[in-house]
């Protein structure tokens, strides 16, 4: 039974593969990566049995470890999306137990490119631990890392999962608004320690805060055949326990929201049928806009920000990484006008795959026929409308933090300056590499297999932006407090310019393509 | 509308194989085929939806691929197994297209409510596009294409799991719509809606037109559903293998 969940997804992958270079492109991008991020992190988890050095494996395995179940909890969240290959919703009709289909699924996400990679690299602590240890420590530690993996790809799904159920209704978004915050707010103290402890280089006390996390579920996986290289036979047990534990308990909560992605969304109760005065047109446009097409489109992207649980969700997730990152970087360094640039990228990064989230209604502008230039201008202001206030709300936040009122022009300058950037580059990525998102309301749900393909693609997107921006950056650099002056105006001229020339470029391409990009963001039936 | 040698692949399965049809102008067209004939792939391919590996589509004189701008002007379409931006409501909906097709605010609103009105949607209603029934989505999908005044309707299963009393609504939308001169394009797997409405008939299979002409020329004496049937070569009866029934 399980075998055919895995050989389904295998299959799923593959079918999204033929036929479409491009996708094979990437996804080969993504094995590499995937290959790569194992042999090093099994080279660097291999080291400390090769030096022999038991306290630096005692530190370096369970932090890492713990490192990689958190990647594998907040990276979906941001950047990847969960591969909904395998979607729940269309297992509904057939007579399978819910245990069975726990189990199917949950074995077919261990079936990927993310977890043969940590499966691979986390071997490497086998290797330490035989060194270290023997042939023993080696099995415990093996037994560990497979628990470790298991763990990874419960938190995984359980967490996406019930953010996605919590989304879904719009009476909860104040609730998942909340969820997050927290769930961002969790990565402050944990960044804090690390800056905190690479700063005091205090090996004594990281050597603590890893005896520590080795008794969380983060650690206890990857720190067991070190226990036995350290003779404490007794704490192997009651780690397995804390491990199997968080698995079930993970897998139950699974099990408890998939029941509720099962039902799908006919229970999203909207009670709004109140009447509304005025007339269509008012009712479309927002105040301000020109009621022309621009002003249509425009509003219509605007609404669509907020009425989607995909796009809200997107939006969301960027209010918090981009509030955040900057605040914590400007308390404990003092300086984050680095971070700004990737804030201001990462707005625009927004836009890679704007066209998948709307997917099949795209007809309806190619039937009217809607310039590219057009098309692709009213996007951005609709999408603006929410990303500039937020933009210049995080320049006003980081001044205020930092101490620096003064700077606050000139960080807008730089926000704006690398959102321009972004947009100049994401725009002809998402005329160009758009690709269709399933018809499901899981705001982190992408088709077929390949998730980390398409992430890559933000990922590019963002690396570009950033690049893009090296000039000016180096011109701040250069001009030091000269900066504080012109630095709004500059970087504005900065942002726009580079936008202009990005939209006439994707604007043309689109011209082009549009039958072409209509058919790439349609779902398959 | 005119359609000449078109021709759609996909991989390497021939979806359209060299299709030619006339539509003459003030007609009331049905396109007749069983499921996977290529009835939406053709229709697609005429405006605008999706690029033919081969042939030309004309419209009123435009060619669709050549001078889009143009030939959009003139037609509205109704696509089947499409997605309308439902996350707006019928009004909203309504002025979006309006707006999008470039048509002053004042018109827009004073066409938007009397559609709205006529097929019973409710002006000031606003539930979303999603959270209608299908037959309410056809109806407002209907409303979009005729707002801007188009001279041509291209509609992809119009009457699909339409209820019986709105399609009789949109039966006589459509027939006043002819009798004022516009040109209907409908395609359909329901021979009563094409028996009764339609002048002419075009029956594809096989992504290829078999027959084609008035409906009195391609009926004769006989029921539609049989010229149907004989010409696209369906077994009507079964032999022995169902006996388990």
């Amino acid at each position: 039974m399980v075998v055919a969940f895995v050989r389904l997804k295998v299959r799923l992958t593959v079918n999204g593969l033929r036929g479409q270079p491009w996708r094979a492109a990437l996804f080969i991008v993504g094995v590499l990566l995937g290959g790569s991020f194992a042999v090093a992190g099994y080279a660097i988890f291999a080291i400390p049995g090769l030096l022999d050095d038991a306290p630096t494996a005692g530190m370096l395995l369970t932090l890492g470890g713990a490192a990689i179940v958190l990647g594998w909890l907040f990276l979906p969240l941001v950047f990847f999306g969960v591969d909904e290959s395998l979607d729940p919703a269309r297992f509904a009709l057939l007579p399978l137990g819910r245990g069975t289909l726990i189990r199917g699924m949950f074995v077919a996400s261990l079936a990927g490119v993310p977890a043969l990679a940590t499966l691979l690299a986390t071997t490497g602590m086998v290797g330490t631990a035989v060194r270290l240890g023997g042939f023993l420590a080696g099995t415990v530690e093996l037994v560990g890392v497979v628990l470790g993996l298991l763990l990874c790809t419960a938190v995984s799904r359980a967490v996406t999962s019930a953010f996605a159920t919590a989304l879904r209704s719009r009476r909860a978004r104040d609730l998942a608004t909340v969820l997050l915050a927290v769930v961002a707010a969790l990565l402050g103290p944990i960044q804090l320690l690390a800056l905190a402890g690479a700063q005091h280089a205090d090996w004594d006390q990281i050597a603590a805060v890893a005896r520590l996390i080795a008794w969380t579920p983060l650690g206890a996986p990857y720190s067991m055949g070190l226990d036995i290289v350290a003779g404490q036979v007794w704490a192997v047990p009651i780690k397995l326990v804390i491990v199997l534990a968080t698995i079930g308990g993970l897998l139950w909560w699974w099990s408890a929201t998939l029941e509720r992605a099962m039902l799908g969304t006919a229970s999203s109760s909207r009670s709004s049928s109140a009447v509304r005065r005025g007339t269509p047109v008012s009712q479309l446009v927002l105040p301000l806009l020109p009621t022309t097409r621009f002003g249509a489109l425009a509003s219509r992207e605007a609404r669509y920000w907020w009425r989607e649980t995909r796009r809200r969700a997107s939006l969301i997730t960027f209010t918090v990484v981009g509030v955040f990152l900057p605040v914590v970087l400007a308390v404990t360094s003092g300086g984050a006008s680095g971070m700004l640039v990737f804030v201001g990228a990462l707005a625009a990064v927004g836009l890679v795959n704007q066209f998948g989230y709307e997917g099949s209604a795209y007809a309806t502008n190619v039937t009217a026929g809607v310039p590219g230039r057009v098309e692709l201008h009213s996007r951005v202001a609709g999408y603006s409308l929410y990303v500039l206030p937020l933009l210049i709300a995080i320049a006003a936040v980081v001044g205020a933090v930092s101490g620096r009122q003064a700077a606050i022009p000139s960080l807008v300058g730089t926000l704006v300056a690398a959102y321009g950037t972004g947009l100049a580059v994401v725009l002809p990525i998402s005329v160009r590499g758009a690709y269709a998102l399933p018809d499901t309301s899981n705001p982190f749900a992408l088709s077929s297999g390949g998730g980390l393909a398409k992430g890559l693609m933000s990922f590019g997107g963002l690396f570009a932006a950033i690049v893009g921006t090296v000039p000016m950056q180096v011109t701040t650099y250069l001009l030091g407090d000269v900066w504080l002056w012109i630095g709004l105006p500059v970087g504005v001229a900065y942002g726009t310019g580079a936008y202009v020339l990005g939209s006439r470029l994707a604007g043309d391409l689109l011209d082009l393509r549009m039958p072409e990009l209509l058919a790439a963001v349609t779902p398959n039936r | 509308m005119s359609l000449r040698g078109l021709v759609k692949r996909f991989d390497r399965k021939i979806a359209v194989a060299g299709l030619d049809l006339d539509v003459p102008a003030g007609s009331f067209y049905g396109l007749l085929g069983p499921n996977g004939a290529g009835k939406t792939t053709t229709l697609s391919m005429a405006v605008g939806l999706l690029r033919p590996d081969a042939g030309r589509a004309t419209v009123l004189g435009y060619d669709v691929w050549i001078d889009p701008a143009a030939a959009k002007r003139l037609f509205g379409v109704l696509p089947d197994g499409v997605r309308m931006f439902d996350r707006l409501s019928g009004a909203e909906l309504l002025a979006y297209h309006g707006l999008l097709r470039g048509m002053d605010a004042a018109t827009v609103d004073q066409r938007s409510r009397e559609l709205l009105e006529v097929l019973e949607l409710g002006t000031a209603n606003r539930t979303l596009v999603v959270d209608y029934s299908a037959g309410m989505k056809k109806k407002i999908g209907l409303a979009c294409a005729l707002l801007h005044g188009p001279r041509l309707l291209v509609l992809d299963e119009p009457f699909e799991a339409v209820d019986p009393v709105s399609a009789a609504l949109i039966r006589d939308i459509l027939q006043r719509y002819v009798t004022g001169g516009g040109t209907v394009v409908v395609s359909s797997h329901v021979m009563e809606v094409v028996e009764r409405l339609c002048s002419h008939v075009a029956i594809l299979a096989g992504g290829a037109i078999r027959l084609q002409g008035t409906l009195a020329s391609v009926r004769g004496e006989r029921a539609l559903e049989d010229v149907f049937v004989q010409v696209v070569g369906g077994r009507i009866a079964t032999g022995s293998e169902l006996a388990w029934l």
